[in-house]
Order: C-alpha cells, then structure tokens, then sequence
C-alpha cells in the first residue's frame, strides 16, 4: 500500500483531533482515502516533550489499556483468525466480530494484488455505540477500556449498530441482543490468558495484541517507529479508535 | 538417375515423417504441465501457483522437478516443513524466491496468498460465504 505524506495541513482535520493525536504522541501527516483513512507518525524527540505523550497516557486511565496493532501487509487473509473467533465466541454463520476486508491494488511493476484488512471493534476512547445506548447495555469497561457487552441489559434496539463507525456489531438471534468482539474479554482474558483468540491463531503475526499504558510492550513500540506511518480508521468521526494500522 | 531420384524421395518422406514425430513431441511438452493454477491449502489457505507463468519465464520441468518439487501434485503439502520458514531457508519455492532468481519469498505476499476469498472466487462460491451449511 502507497501512502500519501504530506508535511501540510490536512483541511479537515479538526485542531481538536490533531490535539489528541500528539498527546498520544503521534501526529497527522497525512489524509487518504477521502479522509477515512489518516497518516499518523510518531512525533521526534524534539517535538515530542515528554510531558505531552506521558499526558496522553495519563489521560487514558485504562491500565492495562488493551489495544491491537494490525501489520496490514503480513495479512494473507488465510482467515484463521475468523475461524478462531467464531470457535472461541460461538460467533453464528449470520454475523461476525471480526473479518477481513479486501480491494485491489497495483504495485510498482504494474501487478494486480490482493490488499487484506482485518476490522473489528475498535474499542474506541470515545465509542459512539456507548454514547447512544438507551439501556447503558454496552458500557467502555474503565479498567481495561474494552467495549463490553451486558446483553440482560439489551433490548435489541440496534442503535448501536447504527452509531458504530465500524460495522462492529451485529444482532445476535439465539442471544437476542447485539454481540460483538470483547478482546475475547470472556472468554480468554479474565481467565489469564493473555491474547486474544485471533490473535493466537494468527501465523504471520499480522495482530499484535497488548496494552498501550505500557511502553515496553510490543504494540507501543510498534506505533512508535521513528518515521513510521500509523494509521487508523475513519478518524473524522471523533471516536478515537484503538486499532491502529501499519505496513511491516 | 532413376534410382538417384527414388533415393532423394524417399530422405524427403523420412525427413518429413521425422519433422512430424518431432513437433508433434514438441507439442506434447508444450502442453504436459498442468493448464489449470495449482492450489495450495495447507498449511493456510490458499497459494496460488500457475505452471503457465513461470514457463513464460523461461523455466522448464527439470527446473523445479523432482527437485525441489515432486511431479504428483499435493506431495509437498503433505510435508510437516512446507512452510514459510522452509522457503526462507532455500527449500520449495524458495530456492528461486530468494530475492535473486526471483522475488524474495518474504516479500510482496499476496501476489502468491490470495487468501480464502481468492480461493472461494476461484471455486465459485459466493463472497463472505460459510463453508459449512
């Protein structure tokens, strides 16, 4: 995939959200796709001052805040990943909480290839979905910052649905409420494990799972490459996901 | 001078037979690898490998077979090491995919992986659908 860097501007990102971005230590760069796909690059030395990203990961007061790294290049779309989360989950024939996307795209030497995205929640700083719930059935847990889901509180309005950026949520018909990815919250890490199924399963190592509060993990230093570009999805929308997207 | 004429025919009718016998083997290899892209599902679905255009790239049988690959299809999945690791270590596809020969086996991934949903287009099954019904 060929980003577009660029050192202006982009016009329609708000100062608000550029604001954000560098207290999470990275900053804009550049904006693609018709703005629903943003460049971030972790901010220098010199521009970073310690106390700007250390602000922003005190301002997340999730510990361990729980976040995936996608590799998007390494993934081959050999869809194990899916196959392990619908295991894990019980996920039915009818919905997902994670899938892969695909587009075309043309390389250098003017080949035809395949690019594979892996989606799922985003388990956002600012989720849309909680904001609009009118039973609070699904809530951002405050230890963890997961967007979980209380399905005896859900009545199945589908508002959420709606609300998600991402395509994230679907209704489920033997629970009668809407599912979703939970970073197998359930299933896998209250019980001590320490990846999520999808990640587990992944043979390229395309989703790097971990905790963004701590700045050894894997997933901090991937997103911290000096000159290399982050990205995440359809930024303009505010909610402040924490899926971020790289090549490599 | 009649027999001097019988002679010649006769080099022509045995040349023109062997120029036939010869083409027509000729034609034969053209022809003796597989039309259709082989497919591989193990150990990840799916590698797509098409004999027609690494014969356009000038290769031939010997070139891959029986070494590193046997002739009978489905062989090499069957082995424990038919991995990526095998090909950085030179073996299967990485005897040419080595970044020399050809481009390295730990680049440009999905020219080869076209994944599930290249698999299911290529069997003709509908986009997002589950295998199992």
């Amino acid at each position: 995939m060929k980003e577009q860097r660029s050192t202006s501007k982009p016009d329609y990102v708000t100062d608000e959200e550029r604001r954000e971005f560098l207290k999470l230590g990275l900053k804009i760069t550049g904006v693609m796709a018709g703005g629903t796909v943003l460049s971030l690059m972790p901010i220098s030395d010199k521009e970073a001052t310690a106390e700007l990203v250390l602000k922003g990961y005190d301002n997340t007061k999730y510990k361990p805040h729980y976040c995936m790294v996608i590799r998007q290049n390494h993934c081959v779309d050999c869809e194990k990943c899916k196959e392990a989360c619908v295991k894990t989950n019980h996920v039915p024939e009818y919905g997902f909480r994670t899938t892969i996307l695909e587009r075309a795209a043309t390389d250098d030497e003017g080949e035809k290839f395949p690019v594979f995205m892996p989606v799922l929640c985003n388990h956002c700083l600012n989720p849309p979905c909680v904001r609009v719930c009118p039973t609070r059935a699904t809530t951002k847990d405050p230890k963890t910052g997961i967007v979980l889901m209380h399905i005896e509180k859900c009545i199945g309005c589908k508002t959420c649905m709606a609300a998600c950026p991402y395509n994230a949520r679907y209704y489920n018909e033997e629970k009668k409420a809407i599912d979703k990815c939970n970073f197998c919250w359930d299933t896998r890490l209250s019980k001590g494990e320490k990846l999520t199924a999808c990640a587990a399963a992944c043979p390229a190592h395309v989703r790097v799972f971990g905790d963004l509060s701590d700045h050894g993990s894997e997933v901090w230093q991937l997103i911290h490459q000096p000159g290399k570009a982050v990205w995440v999805l359809r930024p303009e929308t505010g909610a402040r996901p924490c899926i971020f997207y790289m090549n490599d | 001078m009649l027999r001097k004429g019988f002679l010649s025919a006769l080099i022509g009718i045995l040349a023109g037979f062997m120029f036939l016998a010869v083409s027509q083997v000729m034609a034969q290899d053209d022809e003796d690898y597989p039309q259709e892209p082989i497919i591989f599902t193990k150990p990840v679905k799916a590698v797509i490998f098409d004999h027609k255009y690494h014969i356009e790239q000038g290769l031939d049988c010997d070139s891959c077979h029986d070494d590193p690959f046997e002739m009978a299809a489905g062989t090499a999945e069957e082995n424990e090491d038919f991995n990526m690791k095998a090909l950085y270590q030179g073996k299967y596809c990485g005897t040419c995919h080595d970044g020399e020969s050809a481009f390295a086996s730990n680049t440009r991934c999905t020219l080869c992986h076209i994944g599930v949903k290249g698999y299911n287009r290529l069997m003709g099954k509908s986009e997002g659908g589950h295998e199992h019904h």
